[in-house]
């Protein structure tokens, strides 16, 4: 089988459709559902058979020149395929979730357009080993989220999606200005070329800082983080996808990509990254503490979980990075399990302010047994998959001897506990506030799905782990 | 295909548990059936276990990280010990939790904590360790929530304490791993460094917390209420202590060697000491028989964490011997407890009295027990707290007395326990109390008779059991067992066991109950303030703890805040501030647009002709 197809179909089966959909729409709206879970689930699907590929150590390089630089380059490697895996996975579950959940609203053929467009776009950018086309990708990821958030149409909301959008371009055009800068100095927006023009000579930092500044706006980082908790106006499926599972993990991935993979920035981000980062869990972590809106109380406590991926990534040992990759895939099926939850309390309650909900374990059963699962991942308990990740990353981070910065990730790591046995119990135990039925059974399904997920990827700990091994010794230049 | 049997001991149980979720409700029978044969397979393996040992390895859990477990001497023993309590509190538990609510989840829960208690004994590997270690977390959740209808509150409340100290373990190990180089418990042996000293710190966070010292300890006494009673005698009493200061004495002899002169040992002693204390002391002044027995079962730890602290063998095999010691007598105190609410329907010590008549057998149990915990010879607990007095002794006449003082204080309360639940006048409600089910008493007979027995004949546990774990090469040629060789230390206890009966009577006289016999105690001036403010939980570090947090958090939401105020009210105010002095400039008027031009033409003239 010709491997550059499989490639090619996981970015663009996703992207075209995604324009056909709402043809489709027009036919049946059913028919548009199936299409759009069999886009996002064919990426899944082609995903998965690159594996055994890649797994080898091989790795897939497509490249068309073209002028100014601006060649259209895509690398297929460990790392790419781990991510386009995980997204596509995740995003695929929550489409099944959106079945039952955006059935009752209008504009859903924008809906299921834009959610697809956006997975196709999310794995272009993954798969992208030129600079300029990783921000193209990058830019159609901010316009689709950009009318995702904005889903439901009131002026306020609308006003929410504006600053995602706006907080979000205003980080990528500064990147821009850095990937421009490396032009200048490389004369190519090619990682691989770009990775031999910097063996001989170190980035300057003010380029290094200035695409840091795209990265953490698009993760949801100190100082940037605002518009994450405020883009929870979106529906949940939304809010899930954006927040939890795809976009957040952009900025990490870019980082990973960029410094880890192809350049070695000076030894001074080592300290800065894992700092800023670590704020940044603290500020959320304690947010969430406060915040009574059931998925703000999420996004902070997505913004906290980035700063450990964050923290993985930059202490750059390879312990640590297989934490941090781990973690992307364990905070990602658990996370779109809470935010998907919440979509479940939300619809059948009509509330999110959790202090006005109570006792609900004895009517959602499920959903509560789900939430919990998932909420446990989170925190790193075991027999959860979030247990190994977070395990792997404290475990790097002191063989660097990182012992001060890691108390920090530790007094966060005690706040995660707190801050969701304090939104379950608030929800689902005590007393009855609010009386609601369990959700539909696709969207209850959906959240034991991902809960049962977040238990295997603990019990069956081998197989991804394997993968994010390989995928690390890869991107540390170890795997022959 | 018959998987090995270390394994089995983890599979048994496991399975067992689901499969209790499948049976259905109105087959009360089955499932009861299911958790005692399940128990008992396990204490047939365990004894057939006991006595080898060998090492299995299952390849492939994951690269670089094996399943390894490793069964000898220590490890068989607790297997055993955990086998047995299992077994004799599943055949309470049938009998106790009949007609409750959510039956079947406990019992799937108690099988659960059977299996990772025993993974957690044998693991050979750190992490695999952890992984049975903290996923008890759950299921202590679970088993406290499904208590009366605030027991979740409780539950979080442990599941805080707990998980956070998990935590702390789970760094200690990282940080085991990164200095011996291995995660493999059998070969790593670690000399004391600053940073090896703040690896054990934070295992001995773990292991203390398991067992349920002080500070870690406040979730125990409102367990006590909230909680199913089996799990209580289950979980804090007999596991959790087993696991905690099994683990303990791993890292104290095993992974580091804890010695005389390090200030760990005495971080350990102070630890042990104030627990005993502290936590006595609070004991004194409970007025329910559950609660009250919890704060022994914090109290009674801090005896087996001075003793493994003192880091001299007699100290440590005191210590150990308590550990096994404690597990049985408060684990059948527990049971006398729930024995009494089940049949006289309180645990309210006002409410009860003169139970002795009607339920004979659990009163002897209880006087059997209490005798253990006080330390009264020829019991089982007399023996180990000598073995701890005399490590205490030689590190340091403090400790010996802060030790000798809670023995004091537990006699006292138990006098008081036995004297306001058991004898007196019996108070109306309890008129047609009857003597508990067979069920029920063939756990607290049995327990009471080991303990009988651990004590005449020590010498069976301590020259089988106890005195292996250390070997002989530690312990000097050392053999701990028969009466204490200590002459002065005996008469010692039994001149403070004397003086808390001459306490009792003296109460007694005062206030002419023994509910109330500790009174002159209680509202002893100064004492009696802290005493008000404990009771308010001022000194519950949980409390603080989230108190702390709250501190964090409130500041975090100021700082996110604020950020959001420069994007959502600062940045628009520039925005329109700015373009709104530029509007003002645009006024329509030609004359200063060319005045503009003309300018703006000049500075570009001028840059080009610099």
């Amino acid at each position: 089988m010709n491997y550059n197809n499989l490639v090619l179909g996981i970015i663009f089966i996703p992207v075209i459709g995604a324009l056909c959909l709402p043809l489709a729409g027009r036919v049946s709206s059913r028919l548009r559902n199936i299409l759009s879970f069999l886009f996002i689930l064919s990426s899944f699907i082609l995903s998965l058979k690159l594996i055994p590929l890649v797994l080898t150590g091989k790795t897939i390089l497509i490249s068309q020149p073209f002028a100014l630089g601006l060649n259209f380059t895509l690398l297929a490697d460990n790392l790419a395929v781990f991510m386009t895996c995980v997204s596509s996975l995740i995003s695929a579950v929550i489409v099944l979730f959106s079945f039952g959940y955006v059935s009752h609203y209008d504009n859903q053929n924008e809906y299921y357009c834009m959610v697809t467009l956006f997975l196709g776009a999310m794995m272009g950018l993954v798969f992208s080993a030129n600079l300029i086309l990783m921000y193209v990708f990058w830019e159609i990821t901010a316009i689709t989220s950009w009318r995702l958030i904005g889903f439901f149409r009131d002026k306020a909301y609308v006003l929410k999606a504006d600053k995602a959008f706006l907080v979000t371009v205003f980080g990528s055009l500064i990147m821009l200005i850095g990937f421009i800068s490396i032009f200048q100095q490389t004369g190519s927006f090619d990682l691989p070329l770009i990775k031999e023009a910097y063996k001989a000579q170190l980035i300057p930092n003010l380029i290094v800082g200035l695409i840091l500044v795209g990265i953490l706006s698009k993760s949801a980082t100190l100082p940037f983080q605002t518009w994450l908790p405020d883009a929870g106006v979106a529906p949940s499926p939304v809010t899930a996808l954006l927040h939890a599972a795809v976009l957040v993990k952009i900025g990490v991935y870019v980082f990973a990509r960029i410094f880890i993979v192809n350049i070695t920035p000076d030894i001074l981000w080592h300290t800065i990254v894992p700092l800023i980062a670590g704020i940044s869990a603290i500020v959320a972590a304690g947010a969430a503490l406060i915040e009574t809106d059931l998925k703000r109380i999420i996004a902070y406590s997505t913004i906290s979980q980035i700063g450990f991926i964050f923290f993985g990534l930059s202490i750059g040992n390879s312990i640590a990075i297989l934490g941090a990759l781990l973690y992307i895939l364990m905070h990602g099926l658990a996370k779109a399990g809470l935010f998907l939850c919440a979509g479940i309390i939300e619809q059948n309650t009509k509330t999110k302010d959790i202090t006005k909900l109570g006792g609900l374990i004895s009517t959602m059963p499920f959903t509560g047994v789900a939430f919990l699962a998932c909420a446990l991942s989170v925190m790193g308990i075991p027999p959860f998959g979030g247990f190994f990740s977070k395990y792997l990353v404290f475990s790097g981070a002191l063989a660097e001897g990182r012992l001060w910065i890691v108390l920090i990730y530790l007094i966060c790591a005690f706040m995660t506990i707190i801050y969701l046995f304090r939104v379950f119990n608030l929800i689902f135990l005590g007393k009855i506030n609010i009386e609601a039925k369990e959700g539909s059974s696709i969207m209850v399904g959906s959240v034991v799905g991902l809960a049962v997920l977040s238990l295997a990827a603990g019990i069956l700990i081998y197989y991804p782990y394997k993968f994010a091994q390989v995928a690390t010794w890869q991107m540390l230049g170890a795997l022959k | 295909m018959i998987p090995n049997p270390l394994l089995l001991t983890i599979i048994i149980p496991l399975l067992s548990g689901i499969l209790i979720f499948c049976v259905p409700k109105k087959l009360e029978g089955a499932r009861s059936g299911l958790l005692v044969l399940a128990n008992l397979a396990g204490l047939i393996l365990a004894i057939i276990l006991f006595k080898q040992s060998f090492t299995y390895t299952l390849p492939g859990i994951a690269p670089g990280l094996e399943l390894s477990f490793r069964l000898y001497q220590f490890s068989a023993f607790m297997l055993l010990a955990t086998s047995l309590f299992g077994v004799l509190i599943a055949l309470y538990s049938v009998v106790f939790m009949q007609g409750k609510k959510l039956v079947s989840q406990f019992y799937a829960y108690f099988l659960f904590s059977i299996a990772l208690t025993n993974g957690a004994f044998l693991a050979d590997n750190l992490l695999v360790l952890l992984f049975f270690w903290e996923g008890l977390l759950v299921l202590l959740f679970g088993m406290i929530a499904i208590g009366n209808k605030d027991a979740f509150k409780t539950a979080t409340k442990a599941f805080i304490i707990v998980g956070v100290t998990d935590l702390c373990m789970m760094l200690g190990i990282a940080l085991t791993g990164h200095l011996a180089g291995t995660l493999v418990i059998s070969k790593i042996s670690l000399t004391l460094s600053p940073l090896a000293n703040l690896a054990f710190i934070l295992l001995m966070i773990g292991a203390i917390s398991k067992a349920g010292a002080m500070p870690f300890h406040s979730w125990i006494p409102d367990a006590a209420i909230d909680s199913p009673l089996p799990f209580m005698s289950l979980i804090p009493a007999a596991l959790e202590k087993l696991l905690g200061i099994y683990f303990l004495a791993r890292i104290s002899l095993d992974l580091f060697r804890l010695t005389v002169n390090s200030g760990l040992s005495t971080l350990l002693m102070i630890v042990g000491g104030a627990t005993i204390i502290l936590a006595v002391m609070m004991a004194l002044i409970q007025k329910d028989y559950k609660r009250l027995l919890s704060y022994h079962a914090i109290s009674q730890a801090g005896y087996m964490i001075l003793g493994i602290g003192t880091a001299v063998p007699i100290g440590i095999i005191g210590g150990l011997f308590h550990m096994i010691n404690h597990a049985l007598y408060k684990s059948c105190l527990f049971l006398t407890s729930g024995a009494v609410e089940k049949q006289a329907g309180t645990t309210n010590l006002e409410k009860l009295g003169g139970l002795a008549r009607k339920m004979p057998i659990t009163f002897i149990c209880f006087v059997v027990t209490a005798c253990a915990i006080s330390g009264v010879w020829p019991f089982n607990g007399f023996f180990s707290k000598e073995l701890v007095y005399d490590g205490a002794l030689e590190r340091g006449w403090i400790f010996y007395f802060v030790a000798v003082a809670g023995s004091f204080f537990t006699a006292a309360s138990f006098l008081k326990l036995g004297h306001a639940a058991f004898i007196g006048k019996i108070s109306s409600e309890n008129g047609k109390v009857k003597e508990a089910h067979i069920s029920m008493l063939i756990p607290m007979i049995a327990i009471a008779l080991i303990c009988t027995f651990f004590g005449v004949f020590n010498q069976w546990p301590l020259n089988n059991l106890i005195q292996p774990i250390l070997g002989a090469e530690r312990l000097e040629g050392h053999n701990f067992s028969g009466f204490p060789t200590n002459t002065m230390l005996v008469i010692i206890t039994f001149v403070v066991l004397i003086l808390a009966i001459l306490n009792h009577l003296y109460g007694l006289k005062k206030k002419g109950s023994g509910l109330h016999a500790l009174d002159h105690i209680r509202y002893f001036p100064v004492v009696s303030n802290i005493y008000d403010l404990a009771e308010k939980g001022f000194f519950d570090p949980y409390n603080w703890g989230l108190g702390l947090v709250n501190v964090i958090s409130r500041i975090s939401f100021g700082v996110d805040k604020g950020i959001n105020w420069v994007y959502d009210s600062l940045s628009p105010k520039l925005a329109y501030g700015f373009s709104s002095g530029i509007r003002k400039l645009h006024t329509g008027n030609y004359s200063v647009y060319l005045a503009w031009a003309i300018v703006g033409m000049l500075v570009i003239f001028g840059l080009l002709l610099r």
